[in-house]
């Protein structure tokens, strides 16, 4: 009995042991399931390699499910968790996320790798709080061989003016994506709706991204941005309920309401509006720059790939914007293991470790110095950093605490009006004293 | 030379503790399963509390019930699931009586026939939301690709006037199985000999439906009943993965409601507030069926 009890309490001690020597690893939560997991993937694994790493400070990464991760993310973090040391953040979500984690200090090295408004993505209240890993904006992808049809074909230029005039009230004439304003957009849209024209090649002429849902609300902001809208002005005070909102929460209601976009829209985000402009029947849409490789991919989308435009979004009276945002990687306050993981994340923050990460897929934007090295083999993101740096924006408050419970709220509200169960002036009035509400506290 | 002691107390005495012992492990695991997060959720439904001050609570007292049953939002969302569960109870209920009484003579000679017709109660809720947004989607889902092919457009699924019915439709379509297969075994469970009087009586099929099968059905039929009703009220997987809030608010369901309130809104308090409003109610239902059921038996 007593040797029973003996291999028993080593086998506990063994288990214990190996339980301890699992946790000296520095572990990394990551954004799964997308390039930036096969990036962060590759870049961990030559980190690990390299001599000077310590056993102890070698990287293993974990990666939750990618369905509400944030509120997941959250709920371990405020539980204290040190499960993992290294977190994932994101400039909507640092405001949220900064009572539980810490601060960093970058090396020198990071202001080579990033410009200051990128390193400004991952701040808060002047704080750094995580390495700039990848940057997403909008792109407006169209179809270059229906737009070079169009550009060429006098009946088809002279359709689009009637079709513009007639439904739109503008007699416009088709032009270059790249010098669209909204108008040409929504007359571009009307042309190659086919319930519109019966000429059209494709069923719809847009896809527009209206689920209730936060990353929509991302996509809708970069037309409302260009007609003068913003969160808050200078002061602080809330701006929502102005003409640059209403003008596009108009754009978009008009567009859904004339048929330009698939009657499901109001259920539609990301992979729902690939797939329809995949599907080679929308000739235009507003998306994420991350949808063009898997567009463009002739396995995967073979109707559509090699015929793929993009551009930076029309512009409106303010000019052109984008909305960007960055996902990053930062310190989580409770881990066991700081050494090991500001070790790692200021390796992460060089350039030589951001171009390893950019080569295996990841979309941080870069110097123009640094990105240089990688061009020939990623040009996209010499465009990325080029609209970043042109085009960029974030709304004022974007990155505040309660910048997510903004987002959700307005995408309610604004949902509710495109869906036609609310007004615009009730939607635009509760938003504000909504977000009043949320900024003061 | 001493006496002997009695062999009744001791054993009295043993088998007490032994019942104490045996239910000792039950009991742990309600208290820290049950009891305890009880409690934490009594102290935070009157508590302002965040995931900033999950560990420190202020005390508010009811602040957070008024701010509940203030919110249009909350009675939206009660009458959302109301709707949702009474259509989706009815429905199940008479697709699967229907089935599991024209369908018996066939189930009763190819038993495993039973195993494909209850497939769809065997899938993830979540998973079933995520499918049919796939198969619904105008340009990759084969219901839209048919309604296309034969009429030239699709109609809309997901649009605020049809949703609602959608996901009336997906969860019936998902749990009516589990209702057949109990309302199956309650309608091969009644005796042969009853059926077989009332036939030597005259009774037509009809009437042996209404006046004898029914009647002795119906014990289950409401249990069934009760136990979608329950499930339907509280719908979340399906609904969430399909079509989230719904534009406008508009397919909040009170899970949804409380899910949102608590990791979105931050609102930890007032989510907790209304899951015990739910709970109240549901105790209260509960409570009600019981001594209904008390009576007719």
């Amino acid at each position: 009995m007593r040797r029973i009890l003996q291999a028993a309490c080593g086998a506990v001690a063994m288990l214990a042991l190996g339980g301890a020597s699992a946790r000296a690893d520095v572990t990394v939560l990551g954004w799964p399931g997308g390039p930036e997991e096969v990036a962060l993937r590759a870049t961990v694994e030559a980190y690990n390699k390299q001599p000077s790493v310590a056993a102890d400070d070698k990287v293993k990464l974990i990666f939750f499910n990618r369905d509400n991760f944030w509120d997941k993310l959250q709920a371990d973090l405020a539980a204290g968790t040190a499960e993992f040391d290294v977190n994932l953040t994101a400039t909507y979500a640092v405001g949220r996320y900064a009572p539980f984690m810490d601060p960093i200090d970058l090396p020198a090295a990071a202001h080579t790798t990033f410009s200051d408004g990128v390193l400004k993505t991952m701040q808060f209240e002047g704080k750094q709080y995580g390495v700039p890993t990848d940057l997403s904006l909008h792109f407006l992808y169209y179809r270059t061989d229906l737009i070079a049809k169009l550009l060429a074909d006098p009946t088809w230029k002279a359709k689009y003016t009637e079709i513009a005039q007639a439904k739109w009230g503008k007699a416009l004439a088709p032009k270059d994506p790249d010098q669209w304003t909204w108008d040409d957009y929504a007359a571009t849209a009307l042309f190659f709706t086919r319930s519109l024209n019966s000429d059209s090649p494709t069923r719809y002429g847009t896809v527009l991204q209206m689920k209730n849902l936060l990353f929509n609300m991302m996509v809708w902001h970069s037309t409302a941005r260009s007609f003068g809208g913003n969160w808050t002005d200078a002061s602080g005070a809330v701006t929502v309920d102005g003409p640059g909102y209403r003008a596009g929460l108009e754009l978009y209601k008009k567009l859904y309401d004339a048929g330009t976009s698939p009657k499901d829209s109001l259920s539609y985000e990301f992979a729902e509006a690939n797939a329809a402009f995949g599907s080679g029947q929308v000739a235009t849409m507003l998306q994420w720059n991350a949808a063009f490789g898997d567009l463009d991919n002739k396995e995967k989308n073979p109707t559509v790939a090699g015929k793929i435009g993009t551009v930076a979004p029309p512009a409106g009276p303010e000019g052109r914007f984008t909305h960007i945002h960055g996902l990053g990687l930062g310190l989580n306050a409770s881990t066991k293991h700081k050494d090991g993981a500001l070790k790692f994340l200021n390796w992460l923050a060089t350039p030589d470790a951001m171009l390893l990460y950019a080569k295996a897929g990841g979309s941080p934007a870069l110097q123009p110095a640094i990105v240089e090295k990688i061009a020939s083999d990623r040009p996209d993101l010499v465009k990325l950093g080029d609209y970043a740096g042109k085009y960029g924006f974030v709304m004022n408050g974007a990155t505040s605490a309660k910048a997510l419970q903004i987002y959700q709220l307005q995408a309610k509200e604004f949902t509710g009006y495109w869906a036609g169960t609310e007004t615009e002036d009730a939607a635009l009035k509760n938003v504000a004293a909504g977000m009043a509400e949320l900024l003061k506290k | 030379m001493a006496r002997r002691k009695p062999a009744a107390a001791p054993t009295r005495l043993g088998g007490r503790r032994d019942g104490w012992l045996m239910i000792a492990p039950l009991t742990a695991l309600l208290v820290v399963m049950l009891a305890v997060p009880l409690a934490v959720d009594l102290v935070y439904a009157v508590s302002r509390v965040t995931f900033e001050t999950l560990r420190a609570p202020s005390v508010i007292g009811f602040g957070n019930f008024a701010v509940v049953l203030r919110d249009g939002q909350f009675w939206g969302a009660m009458l959302f699931s109301l709707r949702f569960a009474v259509l989706v109870t009815a429905a199940e209920l008479l697709l699967a009586l229907t089935l599991a009484i024209f369908l018996a003579p066939l189930l009763a000679s190819i038993p495993w026939l039973m195993a494909p017709l209850l497939l769809p109660m065997m899938v993830a809720p979540a998973l079933v939301g995520l499918m049919y947004r796939l198969v619904l989607h105008e340009f990759v889902g084969a219901v839209p690709y048919y309604f296309v092919l034969l009429t030239g457009d699709s109609p809309s699924f997901l649009g605020p006037d049809t949703a609602f019915w959608t996901l009336v439709t997906i969860e019936t379509l998902q749990w009516t199985p589990f209702a057949l297969l109990i309302l199956y075994t309650a309608y091969q469970s009644i005796p042969t000999d009853v059926r077989e009087a009332a036939s030597l009586d005259g009774t037509g099929p009809l009437q042996m439906l209404r006046y004898v099968e029914l009647p002795l059905m119906r014990p289950t039929i409401l249990a069934v009943g009760f136990i979608r009703f329950i499930d339907s009220f509280r719908v979340f997987d399906n609904v969430y993965t399909l079509t989230g809030a719904g534009a406008g608010g508009d397919t909040t369901t009170i899970s949804i409601y409380i899910y949102e309130a608590f990791f979105r809104r931050d609102d930890i308090g007032v989510a907790v507030a209304a899951s015990m409003i739910l709970l109240a109610i549901a105790f209260a239902m509960l409570t009600v069926v019981l001594r209904w059921s008390e009576r007719r038996a």
